[in-house]
């Protein structure tokens, strides 16, 4: 099988290239019948990619340790379900899990009402767009990540899938990830293509849904991300700036940069160009975000260095560069000059894109420091956490101000509902002096927590007070995300400067403060009949002034294929106030165990705001009619 | 409207524009100035920092991997006092303390990350922050990193 897939990705790469050039060539004689043509050839790319998955997958479950990458990510002891997902788990199963999603969202896109409504030229340069990006797959996985490669001797067990992986967070996240880079595909090669082909206005309606589900997807997928190595990576963080967590925040700022020009794009029929760019930007920042996570450029908690893709991803990039800006800059055409009053909607909109755009620039900057600062110092420079703490968490505060001011304003020019926003301000000013009464002095966090609360102050008021909002089903989808937004400002405003943290060596019977907590360790248990893994937990009861609060059990597991390593299992009391969250850092054979506790406050506002941002966007969808 | 009065509100409106762009502009100009003044670290693998004046090493972040000489844990496990060589050229090593959570993954030959600064006097490195490097979140370390000896390979 490994050949007959290989070759099968192979083939398909050859047809894509056949086909690209028939219809550039027919293209280039302003012939246009080829649509039919390149919609059979999607389907069959899609097909092909559909059956070597089914084979790679087939091979995971059955540990088919004739396959380099199954011997590399699974082994016997692994539950199935663990093995499914390391599908996704190393870098030649991920590069073809981005392509699948890339491939089928194509085929999907041919039966969408908005794909009926192009016309064939459109249709063409589309689908050679569309080509180009999957050939750039299909290179990939049948050049330098090629995940069919056959081993032989067969092994008899594999090399396990990493514990930190094996977990449930791991199962969403990076399909996640993948889904949503895949998704900015398709809007971004309509975008080009409807303004090679002259028609520059229609595709943002086309592609809205499309750029929705890829926003989704891409937000869920960050946020669990970051859920996962709070309660999995014992980081005790949910956010450390790492540069792979960069690298996927940063197409995600410029997607929601874009998702913001769009709708002026839409409702003033101005920033044409400026739109496509956007996409395009997206898009490309996608492939950067990989780019920095296998060239090993960058020298990051995650980075892994001599991965072979860094040139091919390179080349690429530039290619789609050079041609977007080609299509935007080169090709004039009637952009209309229209500017909206800046105290308007569509100058809010404006003024969030910018900060939106900025702090994409700013986290791109920091990301790259070390390789900038190389050209006049000797020595690389980088930046550690504060700096993007001090220079993003501000502008997000700002950002969050702004969405609590903006429903006031009409779409035109002035203020459409004075009263609407004196209440909000007023209910800033309130919130503010609350926060503060309460002991919450830190500026940043006051005025974070003050633009949060006056969020959802606003949107509430505004559902109130306009019936046209309440009637209208997208809105909900749209000032829902927001209030999602909201709820995560006010979250990420007490959770950060507010966490208290303690670090304690306890034997049976001793107690540990940490803020208005107690935690009394009883005992350390230890249980040796799970076949995969040895656990060891601490057990302890928290208590508050006296009143019992919860019990936690942090655990520390051998896990039976890593026997070098054990990896803590944190465990927390859920709150929406103030989460306790415990780590058992080690033990010794008298019993004595080192503890890590922190209080939370807060900290589940930005998982409950992330979940109903990511799930009530659906509503934003809009059914277009098919021609 | 008059054209006349049209033609000034587009004006104006370029001018508000304008200001904004500058107002945003500032604030960003500022915040990242503060932020590169304040928050640069040098990035140096071991042999780099070696090759460093000490004094001139006050916050840096050091690339490299556990070594197994002299690797003493803290009986309470709340730090560990070991020696960081260069990837490349082993020979080249620098003595770390680091008081605090010791990561599930640390051990010899994992590649690490410090933050801290160096003891001028006594060419140690302070290590406030240690982190191993999220262990092949999609590739295996082709040195064996994470598996038992006998996997290696």
């Amino acid at each position: 099988m490994h050949a007959i897939s290989f070759t099968a990705l192979i083939l398909s790469m050859l047809a894509a290239v056949g086909l690209t050039a028939t219809a550039g060539m027919k293209a280039l004689k302003d012939d246009f019948d080829t649509v039919a043509l390149l919609e059979k050839g999607q389907i069959l790319l899609t097909v092909v990619v559909l059956a070597v998955s089914a084979v790679l997958l087939q091979a995971l479950a059955a540990r088919d340790f004739s396959y380099v990458y199954v011997r590399d990510y699974t082994d016997t002891f692994l539950p199935l379900f663990y093995a499914v997902t390391a599908f996704w788990a190393g870098q030649n199963g991920s590069f073809l899990f981005w392509y699948l999603c890339v491939a089928v969202m194509g085929w999907c896109m041919i039966y969408t009402p908005g794909y009926s409504r192009l016309d064939s030229r459109t249709k063409v340069f589309f689908w050679i767009l569309f080509f180009l990006v999957e050939i750039f797959f299909l290179f990939a996985l049948t050049g330098p990540s090629n995940p069919f490669m056959k081993l032989d001797p067969v092994p008899a067990e594999g090399r396990g899938l990493n514990p930190l992986l094996q977990n449930p967070g791991m199962i969403f996240h990076p399909p996640l990830l993948f889904l949503g880079y895949a998704g900015y595909t398709i809007p971004c090669c309509l975008a080009l293509a409807s303004r090679l082909s002259g028609d520059s206005r229609q595709w943002l309606d086309l592609c809205r849904n499309w750029n929705i589900v890829a926003w989704i997807f891409l937000t869920s997928g960050i946020i669990l991300g970051a859920w996962w190595s709070y309660m999995e990576l014992g980081w005790g963080g949910y956010w450390a700036w790492d540069p792979v967590e960069n690298a996927s925040l940063i197409p995600w700022l410029a997607g929601t940069a874009f998702i913001h020009t769009a709708i002026v794009g839409r409702t003033r029929k101005s920033l044409l160009r400026t739109n496509v760019f956007m996409v395009a930007l997206t898009f490309l920042l996608c492939f950067f975000a990989t780019f920095v996570v296998r060239s090993g450029m960058i020298d990051s908690l995650h980075a892994f260095g001599g991965s072979r893709m860094g040139i091919p991803l390179f080349v690429f990039m530039v290619a789609a560069l050079l041609l977007t800006l080609y299509v935007c800059l080169v090709q004039r055409e009637d952009d209309s000059a229209h500017i909206d009053d800046f105290a308007s909607r569509p100058g809010m909109l404006f003024l969030t894109s910018w900060l939106f755009l900025c702090l994409g620039g700013i986290v791109f900057l920091g990301v790259l420091w070390p390789v900038i600062s190389s050209l006049w110092s000797e020595n690389p420079v980088g930046l550690d956490a504060g700096f993007y703490n001090r220079v993003c968490l501000p502008l997000f505060a700002v950002l969050a101000l702004i969405m609590a001011v903006c429903p006031w304003f009409s779409q035109k020019s002035g203020i459409s509902d004075k009263t609407g926003l004196g209440l909000v301000l007023g209910a800033g000013v309130g919130a503010a002096v609350a926060v503060f009464a309460l002991g919450y002095a830190q500026p940043l966090a006051l005025f974070s927590a003050t633009s949060g609360f006056m969020m959802i102050f606003s949107i509430t008021l505004y559902f109130v007070r306009n019936k046209g909002a309440r009637a209208f089903l997208p809105s909900w989808g749209a000032y829902g995300v927001h209030l999602g937004v909201a709820l995560m400002v006010v979250g990420v405003a007490f959770s950060g400067p507010y966490k208290v943290e303690s670090e304690a060596v306890l034997t049976k019977g001793q107690s540990m403060t940490v803020g208005d907590y107690e935690i009394v360790f009883n005992e350390l248990t230890h249980d040796h009949d799970n076949p995969a893994m040895d656990v060891h937990a601490a057990l302890l009861t928290v208590t508050r002034d006296g009143q019992a609060v919860g019990d936690l059990a942090p655990e520390k597991r051998l896990y039976r294929n890593f026997e070098q390593s054990t990896f803590a299992e944190v465990s927390v009391i859920p709150s929406l106030g103030e989460e306790i969250y415990s780590t058992l850092l080690g033990f010794n054979e008298e019993g004595a165990v080192s503890l890590k506790i922190s209080v939370n406050p807060l900290v589940n506002w930005i998982w409950i705001g992330g979940t109903l941002s990511c799930l009530i966007a659906f509503l934003c969808w809009r059914k277009i009619e098919r021609r | 409207m008059k054209p006349e009065s049209v033609m000034s509100t587009a004006k104006n409106q370029k001018w508000v524009y304008l200001a904004a762009v500058l107002l945003v502009g500032a604030g960003v100009g500022y915040l990242l100035f503060s932020g590169l003044s304040q928050n640069s670290v040098y990035f140096l693998n071991v042999s780099e920092a070696l090759a460093m004046p000490a004094e001139k090493l006050t916050q840096a972040r050091l690339f490299g991997s556990v070594s197994e000489k002299d690797l003493v844990h803290d009986p309470s496990a709340m730090g560990v006092s070991f020696f960081v060589q260069d990837k490349d050229d082993p020979a080249q090593a620098i003595r770390v303390h680091y008081k605090g959570a010791v990561p599930d993954t640390f051990k010899v030959g994992v590649e690490v990350i410090l933050e801290g600064s160096f003891a001028a006097d006594t060419r140690i490195f302070e290590a406030t922050s240690l982190l191993t490097k999220c262990p092949s979140k999609y590739e295996k370390n082709e040195k064996g990193r994470m598996r038992p000896p006998g996997f290696a390979g």
